[in-house]
């Protein structure tokens, strides 16, 4: 028999969720199994036997698994990362190290400066330099990469990054060094910035080559691994890795190009986001998912993920396409404390999971917003996490009261309530901000709530923003997985040169639209993808003569010019209010996504079980009294659901709002909305 | 008046605050030029009905202490707030009105719910040019006011909601590119009724006597907590001083001079020991100034406290007429950003005899602003305005940070490619300058190098640095950081320049070179660890 499971796996912190589809039935089962951050290979494997019992098929079933990871974050956030030489323009070594200058922290006397990933006798010059029109200044000596090889053996690197200046416009030189350094140390991982990230601005370029490089031995030790235990298990699935851009990549391109995964976890919120504005035929939709630490906004609009060409790790650029999220350290475990001003602050600190909440009891013992949340009932202490850890409530109101309550003046429940209140705001107020940047209204949106502590927040916050629908997708908790279930493979071709955008660029733009086809096709190619599934999406990036930034604008008539400046000029009215149909524009890049058709997704979600029992009760504090709401399940949900409600998961937890009604929507969605006043 | 509940407090500070981030945002989205949109040289903020500023985005702290007290010249001798009506938009960037120097442009307009005022909202905006003797209207060469550009005393350019079309034709008349001056004024404009929209609303939501309550309450407890940490600083009186190179006109160096009064839970800044007003355009208005010790104390702060009015409370400021500081009117003030970063280096100077342990050595303290215009055969002009950062200074507990945008200012740095692409300009080398942060047991940060060659016929180059000769300081036995310097290399033959240079002449394969401050070290010298010296060898930094 043909293969015929098909498996989104989003690894976290904590849990590997999953989700899996049984590409004949469309059946869609979900799985959470926890996290083995020594090697989270094991765990992976752990889940994969566990559904393979549980859902009854065979390892051998499997045809595709799809898998996001955050290898690659976290060796950056923990520093784990290749010991790395950088070889880069005679008289730039620094650049690396200088930056663009600008801080975040405007009064502080001690901004935060990250120490350079590659130290400064690390970077070693090389004598050659391009101009901007990739003519050679002064050409890359014969015997120079030779020259360095002593100075790489003694530093003992493990990687290396090239990064020449205008290397984007002509690669030659950075292409000599790799082909010679090839030759000399087949074994050496190498990047060159020409490949990984052929775009314009040297410390952008050096930053995102550097990142590759150093992450090239991480991320090919782990596959390593990974491929090893799946062969043991007698797993022979096809395997593909989720991209910060949404789409997925072979082991082969992941290992040469790792920088490509280091917005991997969130993506696939952002893919499973805009799966439910199809679905539901929501085309605004602003997907939040909130966990323990983290609050992720990502938009879709008019139907498609709002994507960048730039995005940025613990403060290091990295120059890759990728879905836009904005992250701001709002979360469950957020700590509550009350300042020397008598403010109450909530946040940036976090208990994160260890020791967690005060609630947890693993020792934490400032209050946390889920402390809050179940102080006022609105979390159950027996049944969190599907009743795999047992709460403390009066751990968690003694210390609202002692660390809030008190300072404040405030009762205990007041306390709380503050707590949420102050937290909903900051959340309203990042997602709203999302929005107003892009010149974007919340009430032309719907809000979809996704992640262990969204359900308990989304209402309010949709009440702050104005937005009158919230979606409750089925499965909340693994809902990254489900959107990894549904990628393709893209590959992100681009192509850097500074020029007026006339008919003068036009050989340019049609030999380098020519190129980019070649190498996607060869691309796909390489994955297997046969011709009638292959997609070729060109862009440019844009700007007025003079500007120091660019508007990425779909060229679906490439190479005609008419069509493009207009789309031009009419995005820039809706981004920035104005346009200038009289100024010259510039060229800055050419893209072309390359994409990979994977055999369509047709999934069935099973209706609910219906009630076969009332609706427990409970005493929840709402609006300054203790009031006893109805607790739903919501597998049992066939019907209408009014607020003030509280309805009950496996692993999250929804609270309805007075006002608000909920009832069952598409793909097994909880579709609340608040009601004409 | 009812207060307002410690909750209901946080979330309107919360508010307040996102709303001056969407005004920021908005000046971003719809602004015009280069200075606004990418050298970020503009800020927001919201003010309380009288005027006290409640709540900032986070930009440029020059910008945001120096708009409240400009806010409140406006209101006190230009126009009283009983004359502002709702649609209101009133402006100057009128120095000696109020503002800091003819480039910015000052915008307010009131918000008022059913009748009544219940707050302001501003913009200030570093603007293309308005006008004078030089392109930017930041001439180095000017000996009054009235050489630097067009000023605008404090008026109503909207009057309840109605542009007035005569004072904007006036300013286009008299500015190099009308364009740009009407693009980021509009934007300013929209920001403001962003402003404006948002504080309605939330002034409509918790009642307008709650609301204004609830201003007076944080600027309250701003001060309370400002009053609290200076109170835990020594009294005493604690002097410092420092000096500005020359105002580029002449030679002589200008004192800048501060004593520091510690009592209890007040402050008092006085600068009577400051030089006389200079004849060249490096002076300072007293909101400039103020900007500067507003910055210096609330940058020591050892608690985290939400920077509005009531911090400026417990601080007190003497700086008698005609000194550098609050300069007589027709004084040039082009280049006040001098004067504030080297008021910042020296009130922190005092403050460390106080607070040892707080305060970092001296950071490199300077604008570096380099202008290039290219001449091409053709007559073909191109223009290159850059601002370069040094090293800021060593720590009692750390090295000082190596070419990190520091103090007063906070801007970008722009790609050698960037520059290549659109100009004949060759960016030669970019780099630390080993050995330019002050020695000590920590040590100061490194300044860096930059080189441009000249790919065009000719070129015209204008600088407007300091610390050429005045380095900034060490602390506790810490060396001074080494001084700025600038050369030009033509026909092989390095030569250098002072720190002030206005439209020298260039040629085709001239290099210019600048080497900026490092900052200052911290601790003697001979008690920096063996581990630390190897470091620095080893890393090339020494």
């Amino acid at each position: 028999m043909e293969p015929f499971i098909r498996i989104g796996i989003d690894i976290g912190g904590t849990f590997t969720d999953l989700q899996i589809l049984d590409e004949r039935s469309g059946a869609l089962r979900s799985l959470k199994t926890p996290t083995t951050p020594e090697d989270p290979s094991i765990g992976l494997l752990t889940g994969i036997g566990e559904a393979a019992t549980r859902f009854g098929f065979s390892i051998a079933d499997i045809r595709i698994l799809l898998h996001g990871t955050t290898i690659a974050t976290n060796a950056v956030l923990e520093r784990k990362l290749a010991r790395g030489v950088l070889l880069t323009t005679a008289g730039f070594e620094d650049v690396l190290e200088i930056g663009r200058h600008g801080r975040r922290d405007i009064y502080g006397l001690k901004p935060h400066q990250e120490p350079p990933l590659i130290a400064r006798d690390r970077r070693l010059g090389l004598a050659e330099r391009m101009r901007a029109d990739g003519s050679i200044e002064t050409a890359l000596a014969a015997g120079a990469v030779d020259a360095v090889l002593p100075r790489l053996d003694a530093l003992r690197a493990e990687a290396v990054a090239v990064c020449l200046l205008h290397a984007h416009v002509n690669p030659a030189h950075e292409q000599l060094v790799a082909e010679r350094l090839h030759l000399l140390r087949p074994d050496l991982p190498v990047s060159i910035s020409s490949e990984i990230s052929p775009e314009i601005r040297e410390y952008e370029r050096s930053s995102t080559t550097v990142l590759n490089a150093l992450l090239m031995p991480v991320v090919g030790n782990y596959l390593r691994r990974l491929t090893a235990r799946m062969a043991e298990a007698g797993l022979t699935a096809r395997l593909l890795l989720v991209q910060s851009n949404g789409g997925v990549c072979s082991p082969d391109v992941a290992r040469r190009q790792p920088a490509r995964l280091l917005l991997s976890g969130p993506s696939g919120g952002a893919l499973a986001t805009l799966r439910m504005a199809e679905t539901l035929d929501r085309p605004n939709l602003l997907g939040v998912d909130m966990g323990g630490t983290s609050y992720d906004v990502c938009v879709v609009r008019d139907g498609a993920v709002t994507q960048m060409t730039q995005g940025e790790i613990d403060h290091l650029p990295v120059r890759l396409p990728m879905v836009e999220i904005r992250t701001i350290g709002s979360g469950g475990g957020s700590i509550a404390a009350v300042d020397e001003a008598g403010r109450l602050r909530v946040g940036p600190r976090s208990a994160g999971s260890r020791p967690g909440p005060v609630c947890y009891g693993r020792g934490g013992t400032e209050p946390a917003v889920t402390d809050a949340d179940l102080a006022l009932g609105r979390l159950d202490p027996r049944f969190f996490l599907g009743g795999a850890m047992a709460l403390d409530r009066l751990a968690a109101a003694a210390a609202i009261a002692a660390k809030v309550g008190e300072p404040l003046g405030l009762g205990t429940e007041q306390a709380a309530e503050g707590i949420l209140a102050v937290t909903d705001t900051g959340l309203a107020a990042a997602a709203r901000l999302s929005l107003f940047e892009k010149g974007l209204d919340p009430r032309d949106f719907s809000l979809l709530s996704f992640g262990g502590a969204g359900g308990l927040h989304a209402v309010p916050v949709a009440e702050e923003l104005g937005i009158r629908e919230v979606v409750f997708p089925a499965d909340a908790s693994t809902f990254s997985a489900f959107g990894i279930l549904h990628s393709d493979i893209v590959h992100d071709l681009a192509r850097s040169r500074v020029m007026p955008l006339t008919a003068d660029a036009l050989p340019w733009v049609g030999q380098t639209m020519s190129a980019l086809r070649v190498q996607g096709e060869a691309l796909l190619a390489a994955d297997g993808v046969s011709e009638a599934d292959r997609r070729f999406a060109v862009s440019a990036d844009l700007r007025y003569r003079g500007q120091a930034f660019e508007l990425v604008v779909p060229w679906p008539e490439a190479p005609a010019l008419d069509p493009l400046l207009a789309d031009f000029h009419a995005l820039h009215e809706a981004r920035f209010s104005y346009a200038n149909p009289e100024a010259p524009v510039e060229l800055v890049a050419l893209r072309m996504a390359v994409t990979g058709l994977l055999p369509p997704v047709h999934a069935e979600r099973a209706a609910g079980r219906g009630a076969d029992r009332e609706p427990e009760a409970r005493e929840t504090w709402l609006a300054g009294a203790w009031r006893r709401i109805p607790v739903h399940q919501r597998e049992r949900i066939t019907g209408p659901v009014d607020g003030p409600a509280l309805i009950e998961e496996e692993y999250t937890t929804i609270f309805l709002a007075e006002g608000w009604r909920c009832a069952p929507g598409p793909a097994g969605a909880l579709i609340a909305r608040k009601e004409a006043a | 008046m009812s207060t307002m509940d410690p909750v209901a407090l946080e979330i309107l500070r919360n508010a307040l605050t996102a709303t001056a981030a969407e005004m920021d945002v908005t000046v971003w989205r719809t602004s015009r030029s280069t200075v606004v949109r990418e050298l970020l040289d503009y800020s927001t903020a919201v003010f309380d009905r009288g005027g006290q500023n409640v709540a900032q985005a986070a930009r440029i702290p020059q910008h945001l202490n120096s708009m409240g007290s400009g806010l409140l010249t406006v209101l006190r001798d230009h126009l009283p707030v009983e004359q502002w009506e709702d649609g209101d938009v009133i402006i100057t960037n009128d120095p000696y009105c109020g503002g800091q120097h003819i480039p910015d442009i000052l915008a307010f307009r009131p918000v008022f719910v059913d009748g009544v005022r219940v707050g302001i909202v501003g913009t200030l905006c570093h603007h293309l040019d308005m006008g004078g003797m030089a392109a930017g209207s930041y001439a180095a060469a000017a000996t009054e006011v009235f050489q630097e550009g067009l000023r605008i005393p404090p008026l109503k350019l909207v009057r309840r909601g109605v542009l007035n079309e005569d004072i904007l034709a006036m300013m286009r008349q008299n500015v190099r590119r009308p364009d740009m001056l009407w693009g980021d004024l509009q934007a300013q404009l929209a920001s403001l009724a962003v402003g404006e929209a948002n504080l309605r609303r939330l002034a409509m939501r918790t009642g307008t006597d709650t609301f204004v309550a609830a201003c007076a309450q944080m600027l309250d407890g701003s001060e309370r907590a400002m009053r609290a940490m200076i109170g835990r600083i020594p009294d005493g009186r604690y002097e410092f001083e420092d000096f500005l190179d020359d105002d580029g006109i002449s030679p002589d160096p200008v004192r800048i001079h501060a004593a520091v009064e510690v009592r209890g839970e007040e402050i008092t800044i006085d600068l009577s020991g400051c030089g006389k007003q200079a004849v060249g355009p490096i002076n300072a208005t007293l909101a400039s100034a103020q900007s500067a010790i507003s910055y210096s104390v609330m940058a020591v702060s050892d608690a985290e406290i939400p920077a509005n009015a009531g911090c400026y409370r417990p601080i007190r400021t003497i700086a008698p007429e005609g000194l550098i500081v609050n300069a007589r009117h027709p004084a040039p003030v082009a280049n006040r950003v001098a004067v504030t970063h080297r008021l910042a280096t020296t009130i922190l100077g005092a403050l460390h005899q106080a607070i040892p342990g707080r305060v970092p050595a001296a950071y490199y303290g300077v604008s570096y602003v380099c202008s290039f215009q290219t001449i091409g055969a053709d007559g073909e002009r191109g223009v290159l305005v850059e601002i370069e950062v040094g090293g800021s200074g060593a720590y009692a507990d750390q090295d000082g940070l190596s070419a990190y945008t520091f103090g007063m200012h906070n801007n970008s740095n722009i790609p050698a490619e960037m520059i290549e692409s659109e100009m004949p300009l060759t960016i030669v080398g970019y780099g630390l300058l080993p050995g330019s942060g002050g020695a000590g047991r920590h040590r100061g940060g490194l300044g860096l190098f930059r080189e441009w060659r000249i790919d065009s016929p000719e070129a015209i180059f204008t600088a407007n640095l300091e610390r050429f000769t005045h380095r900034p300081y060490g602390l506790e036995g810490g060396e001074a950081g080494r001084e700025g310097r600038l050369f030009i290399i033509s026909n092989g033959e390095r030569r250098a320049l002072g720190s002030k240079v206005n439209n020298l002449r260039l040629k085709r394969g001239d290099i210019v070179r600048l080497e900026t401050s490092g900052g200052g070290g911290y601790g003697s010298p001979a008690a920096r660890p063996a581990e630390a010296r190897a470091r620095d060898a080893a890393l090339g930094y020494a």
